[in-house]
């Protein structure tokens, strides 16, 4: 695709949306059988599977923390995931991304209550259209949650970023190569708390401000719907009557 | 005060309860507050607080009595697989429950891998090395009957209140339940129609567990197929 001349017409974005506004959230919690708990997460063009196993024996024996539990997170992008082939198996930009899910996801986990022990976390991303790591995020919470894991909060998770001089919420591809900045944020939404901030670009203070505002209402968005798919997989519905 | 209905849904940092609340698993505290951890059914009882799990792995605790399956041996005893991140530790002298002299006596005549142990949990550490027991009667190498896998959260609607819920199983079933905390189940009897509409009826308990009627529905289901058998 060409660089289009401008990403914003007339308040409209490339795809329609207004700046504020996000792309269609799907999720649905534990659609996995053989994983202890699982989450599908779709926003937009976003495909993303996350499966949590655990807490179980940590294996190396020399990782296991004798306190505590040990969270280990991968994320990975399968390689018909893109346009271009992706080379399968881990590099430098999934390591890096693997690293600071699980920091975005440990503060809300009481791992102590496992000692010895591993919680696995696998984000396998099937479809990508920029965001996949906010999605991935989002994806591993409703994932620990429907594994029974204690947590203080859920994790919800959502970019923002400039294009054309404007902030904006939920940056699709072209948005995000085109754009002047992306910046994608985790939140722990009871407490407001921020889990997860990098940034590619520059923005002003003040639009650095405007722009976390928005990622706080977008993660809002995406925290209700988490619950919403926590709830609806155990709704009640007896077989047979 | 209260923010949510007994028995209502709940997911991980809903808000459940605020000022004086005794809070019990699944849930914690955070200043007056009273926030669920896991996702499940609030249980709310005067003044006390707690969260039905769904889904969990189990953690043993001391006292509970678990289904273990040996997966190794060692000097003087055999390591157990509890179906949890912990295995367990059962020493001869507890399985026997008498001194045995290792230098004379040969201790793998007893048990070897892959023999199902009915165990009571002696004693876990903080570092969660689990003590296990074999001393009291109908405990040790299980000899026969079939064994049931099932989510352990989801063990208690297995007893029912008061042991209702086996009650029925064993009564209908006529068959004879040993139920492990961690899950396992064991199942011995004679009719084998009967074990099989027995193993049914508590994957049906797994699936259901957090809809209420379930002995009704148990009950209705064991005589339907009990009903069909006598024909």
């Amino acid at each position: 695709m060409e660089k289009p001349e401008k990403l914003i017409i007339d308040g409209k974005r490339l795809d329609g949306r207004a700046p504020e506004e996000m792309r269609p959230l799907k999720i649905e919690a534990g659609v996995l059988k053989r994983a202890d708990g699982s989450a599908y997460v779709e926003l937009g063009e976003n495909k993303v599977l996350a499966a949590v196993y655990g807490p179980r024996e940590m294996h190396p024996r020399h990782l296991q923390r004798p306190d505590t539990a040990v969270l280990r997170c991968r994320y990975n992008m399968a390689p018909f995931s893109v346009e271009e082939r992706k080379r399968p198996g881990p590099d430098r930009r999934s390591v890096e991304i693997s690293k600071v899910t699980r920091q975005a996801l440990e503060p809300v986990l009481f791992l102590e209550l496992y000692p010895r022990s591993v919680i696995d976390i696998f984000i396998e991303v099937l479809q990508a259209d920029a965001g996949t790591r906010t999605a991935g995020i989002t994806a591993a919470a409703v994932a620990l949650a429907d594994a029974g894991i204690p947590m203080r909060d859920l994790v919800s998770s959502v970019a923002v970023g400039k294009i054309d001089d404007m902030i904006v919420l939920d940056l699709t591809k072209e948005e995000d190569q085109w754009g002047t900045t992306d910046m994608p944020v985790a939140i722990v939404p009871r407490k407001k708390l921020v889990s997860l901030l990098q940034m590619d670009g520059n923005l002003t203070e003040e639009e650095f401000k405007r722009a976390l505002d928005l990622a706080f209402r977008g993660c809002e968005q995406i925290y209700q719907a988490q619950r919403q798919a926590l709830k609806e997989k155990y709704a009640i519905k007896p077989e047979g009557e | 005060m209260l923010y949510v209905q007994n028995r209502e849904m709940v997911v991980p940092g809903q808000l459940i309860a605020e000022d004086g609340y005794r809070v019990h698993e699944g849930a914690f505290r955070e200043g007056k507050f009273v926030y669920a951890s896991v996702v499940g059914l609030a249980d709310l009882r005067e003044r006390e607080v707690r969260v039905i799990p769904l889904q969990g792995c189990y953690v043993p605790k001391r006292g509970d009595v678990v289904v273990g399956i040996v997966v190794d041996s060692h000097y003087s005893g055999w390591i157990l697989d509890l179906a949890s991140p912990y295995a367990g530790n059962l020493f001869v002298s507890d399985l026997l429950r008498r001194k045995v002299d290792l230098v004379r006596e040969d201790i793998s005549q007893y048990l070897s891998m892959g023999d199902v142990v009915v165990a009571n949990v002696k004693d876990v550490d903080e570092r969660m090395r689990v003590q296990l027991e074999a001393s009291e009667p109908g405990m040790g190498k299980v000899e026969g009957g079939k064994m049931v896998e099932l989510s352990p959260m989801k063990i208690p609607r297995v007893v029912g209140r008061k042991g209702s819920m086996l009650n029925t199983l064993e009564r209908i079933g006529e068959c004879k339940l040993k139920v492990g905390q961690n899950g396992r189940i064991m199942i011995w009897g004679r009719n084998q129609q009967m074990i099989n509409a027995v193993v049914e009826a508590l994957l049906m308990i797994e699936r259901e567990a957090h809809i209420s009627g379930l002995t009704d529905r148990v009950r209705q289901m064991l005589e339907k197929i009990k009903s069909k058998g006598g024909k």
